[in-house]
């Protein structure tokens, strides 16, 4: 269950004559994966398609060019297909299919053409039409230079001054103007208007009036909008009855052609072919009855081997033995019960695990709940988490969206059972006793006499003595606390480097895990005793010796298990000593976000209830509001924070310990029908 | 007595302040590039993530320090 499914790789040989059938049967047993060949083996060939490969990628590329004209999308359909239904109608359909889309798509794309074309005319037209001047009066002269265009600033001044014979027309604003001027002047025209800043726009081709022009485009224009949505209409039309048979036919086709060009991925010689495939130990059986029952003694099956766990460390020393070594790695096939499987997401955000190591899922599913609860640690938002959680498993459909609720339902149980149990917490308040200052009591003998503190209570809040839950207080007990999850990042990190120490001695063999993992897991063991050494002498002040046990035992077991990591590792291992440190120390931050939203809990609550609510009126309005949006705020920030941060306590400080991923996940062959049915 | 809380008061807030700026400044060009890494391919997101949270232990050591600075200071 820890570690990936075994695999065997099979060969599967047999007459040419039954390669169809054989090919069905790969499909509908859907725990083979093939292995693609490679054309190196002597005697043997990449095998051919099938016949009726061609014809089928014929009507596909027909059906998906209708497809595309028609713009069909994916979508639920409301009945399946029948298979034979498709194949006695797929060539009728395509022919009346090709002949209606035709004629519709093409008068839509003339429609649109023409638009385009008219919106263009439009454009040119438009800044003439301020003019007072006949689109023909732009052209045609002899002995007078035009000049249309924009200008930045008012021309008309410096034209008298360095112009005898000419006219000038200007839009009212003097941005657009239009110079008729004799050719011999036209030299110095031009110099006068660049100095305004003038960009020439040609004139229009055509006659008469431009605001007349522009009005018999817009009517044309208005006319063809009509026309384009009757055209659209058309189309649409013609989606609605035929979308059904070509999204069915599709994927009927598709994997027809799918089917039929498989024997292109094994080898074949003149009448034989050969399938090298992988198939997880325990369906061996199954595949053997599958073909002894259909194909009989037509087609051999033979298990070659089981995938060994063990690699090679040097490619020399595989290439030193027999041929037989040189392999191809296994996929990676994990079967995990609920609900384990529903982590199985958070595995492969960072990689797939490799076939001969320990799938981590279980890990991030026992502890990352319980990471998540620790940091949450509070009834009030537990119990919401689990309803939210479970709502999405019960919803969504989505990798992502699913394993997000995974982690709110899980993690909600966690929350509340801390909360409850360890904490004695709902929104950020405990439940009792109710503490009043008693004449005569100071307030370090009330500190004394209530170590959870006398922050608000519900106890106080409601009027009533309630029962005091939990044995810490987030906000009192930090140094308790941040002690405590310095000890969970120890366990946990154990727990990784065991895993390491397993995953190393199935991989490479015994020495190779004492000289990369053993070594690292004596350090750390040193590290625990010199760390409550250390706390006892700097931090609690104890009398204590350097003859003490735990200092000697700390240092019987970092010393050498430096010296083992350093021959293993080389230098790098005294580098990565402070790395390890920091890795434990890393963990407080589940005590550390429990109490920020504690603070935060504790600062809208003291708004709310003890500044706002005691003016009464409308005031408890107000308060009962910031209380809800307050607490709605940390309820968000504690998916974010307390997700993220328990799930990087795994992959960057857990995973490091043992996991290397970049396995190939088990993608065998098989068929699923979305809008078809066999029969 | 009022003094020196309040001098540990300053201290707890630079230590927790400028451990998150020194985080922040190391969390950007490496979460800039993981958007890069993973907008070419979706599945670098879980790699990119771990990238990008590795200097965030800078900002716990610094909180580690605020509270035991508070601790000494109630």
């Amino acid at each position: 269950m820890l570690l990936p499914d075994k695999m065997t790789k099979i060969l599967i040989v047999g007459s040419k004559t039954r390669i169809k059938e054989t090919i069905d049967i790969l499909y509908s047993l859907e725990v083979l994966q093939p292995i693609d060949f490679s054309s190196e083996e002597e005697g043997f060939s990449l095998g051919s398609p099938l016949p009726e490969a061609s014809e089928a990628s014929q009507r596909l590329l027909k059906l998906r060019s209708a497809e595309k004209e028609l713009e069909v999308v994916d979508k639920p359909l409301a009945e399946r297909m029948l298979l034979s239904k498709i194949e006695d109608e797929v060539d009728d359909v395509l022919i009346s299919l090709e002949a209606e889309i035709t004629g519709a798509v093409e008068s839509k794309n003339r429609i649109q053409n023409r638009a385009h074309e008219l919106e263009a005319a439009k454009q040119t037209l438009e800044p003439f039409a301020v003019l007072p001047l006949v689109i023909d009066l732009y052209k045609g002269y002899q002995g007078i230079s035009v000049f249309t265009g924009v200008v930045r600033s008012d021309p008309a001044k410096d034209l008298i001054e360095a112009l005898d014979r000419y006219e000038l027309f200007a839009s009212s604003d003097a941005k657009f103007v239009a110079l008729f001027v004799a050719k011999d002047e036209a030299v110095d025209a031009q110099k006068v208007l660049i100095q305004h800043g003038f960009t020439e726009v040609p004139s229009p081709f055509g006659k008469g009036d431009p605001q007349e022009a522009m009005k018999a485009i817009d009517a044309e224009l208005e006319a063809l909008s009509a026309s384009l949505a009757e055209a659209t209409e058309k189309i649409s039309l013609l989606r609605k009855k035929h979308e059904a048979f070509i999204l069915a036919s599709e994927e009927h086709l598709s994997i027809v052609v799918e089917k039929a060009e498989f024997p292109l991925r094994i080898g074949s010689t003149a009448h034989s072919f050969l399938i090298d495939a992988w198939v997880p130990q325990k369906s061996i059986s199954q595949v053997q009855q599958a073909f002894q029952g259909q194909l009989g003694e037509d087609v051999h099956v033979e298990v070659l081997e089981i995938a060994p766990r063990l690699e090679h460390l040097h490619p020399e020393e595989a290439h030193a033995g027999a041929e037989a070594h040189v392999k191809e790695e296994a996929p990676t096939r994990t079967s995990h019960r609920r609900p384990v499987n529903l982590f199985a997401y958070l595995t492969e955000l960072i990689s797939t695990p490799k076939y001969s190591e320990i799938d981590p899922t279980i890990m991030i599913s026992i502890t990352f709940p319980i990471f998540f609860g620790l940091m949450v640690g509070d009834i009030g938002y537990g119990i919401p988490f689990m309803v939210l959680g479970a709502l999405g498993l019960r919803k969504c459909k989505s990798k992502e969206w699913r394993s997000i609720s995974t982690m709110l339902l899980f993690g909600g149980i966690w929350a509340t059972i801390f909360g409850f149990l360890l904490f004695g917490e709902a929104f950020g308040m405990h439940f009792g006793p109710q503490w009043v200052l008693e004449p005569g009591l100071t307030m370090a003998q009330l500190h004394a006499e209530f170590p959870l503190g006398n922050e608000l209570s519900w106890s106080s809040l409601l009027g009533f003595q309630l029962p005091s839950l939990g044995v810490l207080s987030k906000l009192h007990d930090v140094k308790l606390l941040l002690y405590i999850t310095i000890w969970i990042g120890f366990a946990h990190l154990l727990i990784g480097y065991l895993l390491g120490i397993y995953n190393e001695t199935i991989r490479h063999g015994f020495k190779h895990a004492v000289f990369h993992k053993v070594g690292w897991t004596m350090i750390l063991v040193g590290g625990v005793f010199l760390f409550m050494f250390i706390i006892d002498m700097l931090i609690l002040n104890k009398p204590v010796g350097f003859d003490d046990p735990r200092m000697i035992l700390g240092l019987v077991l970092l010393l050498p298990g430096i010296i083992i990591s350093f021959k293993g590792e080389g230098g790098q291992a005294i580098l990565e000593l402070p790395a390890l440190m920091s890795n434990v120390v890393s963990y407080t931050r589940l005590a550390a976000i429990g109490m920020s939203k504690a603070g935060m809990a504790l600062a809208f609550n003291m708004i709310a209830i003890e500044m706002v609510a005691p003016m009464g009126g409308i005031a408890i309005i107000a308060a009962i509001a910031i209380f809800m949006i307050g607490h709605l705020m940390i309820f968000i920030l504690a998916v974010i924070s307390a997700g993220i941060h328990g799930i990087r306590l795994h992959y960057v400080e857990l995973f490091q310990k043992f996991y290397e991923g970049g396995g190939l996940a088990f993608n065998p062959l098989k068929i699923v029908r979305k809008y078809t049915i066999e029969r | 007595m009022a003094i020196e809380a309040g001098l540990i008061a300053i201290g707890a807030g630079l230590a927790v302040g400028l451990a998150g700026l020194g985080s922040g400044w190391a969390e950007k060009d490496i979460g800039a590039a993981a958007v890069g890494a993973m907008a070419e391919d979706q599945k670098n997101f879980g790699k990119g993530l771990i990238l990008t949270v590795i200097p965030e232990t800078i900002v716990i050591f610094g909180l580690v320090m605020a509270i035991l600075l508070w601790t000494k200071m109630v």
